[in-house]
């Protein structure tokens, strides 16, 4: 990397984690978690976003070289070839499903049944085989059939094709951009785990209310899933934080999120940060009631997105000395509002929300599809002019937090290398050389079993 | 009040279900059966807006509502259902696969007594005018997620002005990228911040 692109890297990066850690740095960061305007910014169609890696990669490189000032880039996005290789049901792509301007969508639907969280909670490998991937996977639908064979095997293919270009992506935004991430990896709160891709938002709150010791026990299995998940796909550097969009707890009475949401949700969270990462987490709708509880996590680990319907000047008084947070641009502001509104905005939350430090200017989780260009470089200008804390701190990127994984035995697996040894009834020679790229492979295809989650 | 009523403000569904077959069994006519369902849905309806509901009690009660409506349908045959609150059309607009939120409003209008013509999803403009034509109803709900919507509301509500329904037609946008910005940008008459909002507002432009 070129030594200009590797100084900005250190300085953007150093800034960002220094946000998310309530530390002093020279000015607020530019930091949205998903740039839905930088995709289309060029003029590339969202279709070629999901199918046309090299296009995506060339509009965000435009995108970088129009605003400079924006400091991450996210990375991992959905391959629409993947989803094609295994039939995902889950989303509804665009220029397959969708005009090609249209976002990609979720289709919630009941993949898990009411009365099947016996099987989820014994065993979930066994439930996914069993119940739920032949729901959500069409080319596996018939398991056992050669088309079923060929899923996988195709699916196993194209994430490593998806791995080798989301690679190729940070290596360029990187090299020639001096562009961080927002955040690498990802998980979901166990309770989104059901309400989103297996029982869908009306089942799950039915069981609420009909079976809630059955939601709790299945959320409590689902713990070490996603925090294996997690782990799995975090960046093993830790230089920026893991993902987690909430999507159903807002949804929820304080009394449900406090008994059926949060503990096991902290439980993930409360893994992630004692093997030192940070997260990133979209409080998505109005998470007011809920949002307190990001105080009984530790200080500076938990970046909170803070969604259109949510209040963010509330959000500073309660958690915002605790937590760093993101947003305080409306969706209809980029999209419909003027610049000088958005100066004004901008302005305002510098005053206010970004005293002291801890936040990110941002939209409600997103800058969206349609915003303005105008709007846009407004935005970055007014934090150029009211955002900047002090000039003379020259932001560098946090040594590795260390951490350990002491919750469960890390990295998942269906066969462990013992049971594989013992079949082979021992090995000649050098033994990691055929265990570390067992467990490697191992633990690669349990995760890419868990990935359909979200 | 009412024991039906009251077990459906309190969201106590086994008993709502106990209380529905034990009128049926005493004959009760299945309109009075209805009318205790409607009082108790704006009993819920009532919780909501003052915070002692949430959605996910605005979501239960539907449901269990949709519950007793399906049981109570042969019996409903042939007779009317009372006395009709109005008629709303309503759909997510086009492009919008999403449907929670309009799913919610739509039992609980039907709960308030109103007809409703549910378009479902991805509903572009011409089906919207032809259902308004069609039934001749008063008010068009337009619902959406994603905020890249915006243009496809402003364009139905142009569409239903041009189509000479501006006069008699009130439309209303709601969903979570809505606020009052984008109601003034859509050219819609009013923008519901929640479901129960909805409702109300319905029952107004009728009332």
């Amino acid at each position: 990397m070129a030594e200009d692109k590797k100084k900005l890297f250190d300085e953007r990066l150093g800034r960002y984690q220094a946000a998310i850690a309530l530390e002093p740095t020279d000015r607020i960061p530019i930091a949205t978690g998903s740039n839905y305007f930088a995709e289309v910014y060029s003029g590339n169609t969202n279709q070629e976003t999901i199918y046309d890696p090299d296009k995506w990669l060339q509009a965000e490189l435009t995108f970088c070289r129009a605003f400079p000032e924006v400091d991450v880039l996210r990375d991992n996005r959905i391959w629409g070839p993947l989803f094609d290789a295994v039939g995902l049901r889950m989303y509804k792509l665009p220029g397959r499903d969708l005009s090609p301007r249209d976002q990609f969508q979720f289709v919630e639907a009941e993949y898990m049944k009411a009365d099947e969280y016996d099987q989820l909670i014994r065993s979930p490998i066994e439930f996914l085989f069993d119940r739920w991937l032949p729901r959500i996977l069409g080319d596996f639908e018939k398991s056992g059939s050669i088309r079923s064979y060929m899923a996988f095997l195709k699916g196993g293919m194209a994430q490593s094709a998806m791995g080798q270009i989301m690679r190729n992506r940070t290596m360029v935004l990187e090299s020639e951009m001096g562009m961080p991430q927002p955040m690498a990896g990802f998980f979901l709160a166990p309770f989104d785990v059901l309400a989103d891709g297996m029982r869908g938002l009306t089942g799950a709150l039915m069981d609420c209310y009909r079976q809630p010791e059955k939601v709790i026990a299945a959320c409590d299995v689902l713990v070490d899933e996603m925090a294996n998940l997690a782990l799995s796909t975090a960046d093993p550097f830790k230089r920026w934080p893991i993902f987690v969009p909430t999507h159903k707890a807002c949804f929820l009475s304080p009394e449900q999120f406090d008994t059926l949401y949060w503990p096991s949700f902290k439980r993930v969270m409360e893994i992630l940060i004692g093997a030192g990462h940070t997260i990133r987490a979209y409080l998505e709708g109005d998470w007011s009631r809920h949002w307190h509880h990001m105080l009984e996590l530790p200080k500076g680990r938990v970046l909170c997105d803070i969604d259109n319907e949510g209040d963010i000047f509330k959000a500073k008084k309660e958690i915002g000395h605790h937590q760093c947070l993101a947003g305080g641009i409306k969706d209809p502001q980029f999209i419909l509002g003027t610049p000088e509104e958005m100066r004004r905005q901008v302005k305002l939350l510098c005053e206010t929300v970004g005293q002291g430090g801890g936040f990110i200017i941002s939209g409600g989780c997103n800058f969206p599809y349609t915003t303005k260009p105008e709007n846009f470089r407004a935005m970055i200008d007014a934090v150029m002019e009211y955002g900047v804390y002090d000039p003379a701190v020259k932001p560098h990127a946090l040594p590795t937090q260390a951490g350990d994984i002491k919750a469960f035995n890390y990295p998942k697996m269906v066969t462990p290398w013992e049971v594989k040894k013992a079949e082979l009834g021992g090995v000649m020679g050098n033994e990691s050389l055929i265990a570390e790229p067992w467990k490697r492979l191992e633990s690669m295809a349990y995760v890419w079993l868990w990935q359909w989650v979200l | 009040m009412d024991e039906l009523v009251q077990a459906l403000r309190d969201l106590n569904e086994k008993k709502v279900y106990e209380l529905v077959e034990e009128r049926i069994d005493r004959g009760v006519a299945a309109v009075e059966i209805v009318k205790a369902c409607n009082e108790g849905m704006i009993a819920v309806g009532e919780k909501f807006s003052t915070c002692e509901y949430f959605i996910s009690q605005l979501i239960f009660s539907s449901e269990i509502l949709k519950h007793v409506m399906k049981r109570l349908e042969p019996l409903l045959q042939g007779t009317a259902g009372g006395p009709s609150a109005g008629k709303v059309v309503i759909g997510t607009v086009k492009g919008d696969i999403h449907d929670i939120g309009k799913n919610l409003v739509v039992t609980l209008l039907r709960g308030a007594g109103f007809e409703v013509v549910d378009l479902g999803v991805d509903v572009p403009a011409e089906r919207f005018i032809a259902a308004l034509k069609e039934t001749g109803a008063n008010i068009l709900g337009l619902s959406a997620l994603l905020n890249f919507t915006y243009t496809e509301m402003k364009h139905v509500v142009e569409r239903v002005r041009e189509a000479g329904l501006g006069d008699k037609v009130k439309i209303i946008i709601g969903g979570a990228p809505c606020n009052e910005q984008v109601r003034q940008f859509t050219g819609a008459d009013y923008y519901a911040v929640d479901a129960v909002a909805g409702v109300s507002m319905c029952r107004q432009i009728y009332g």
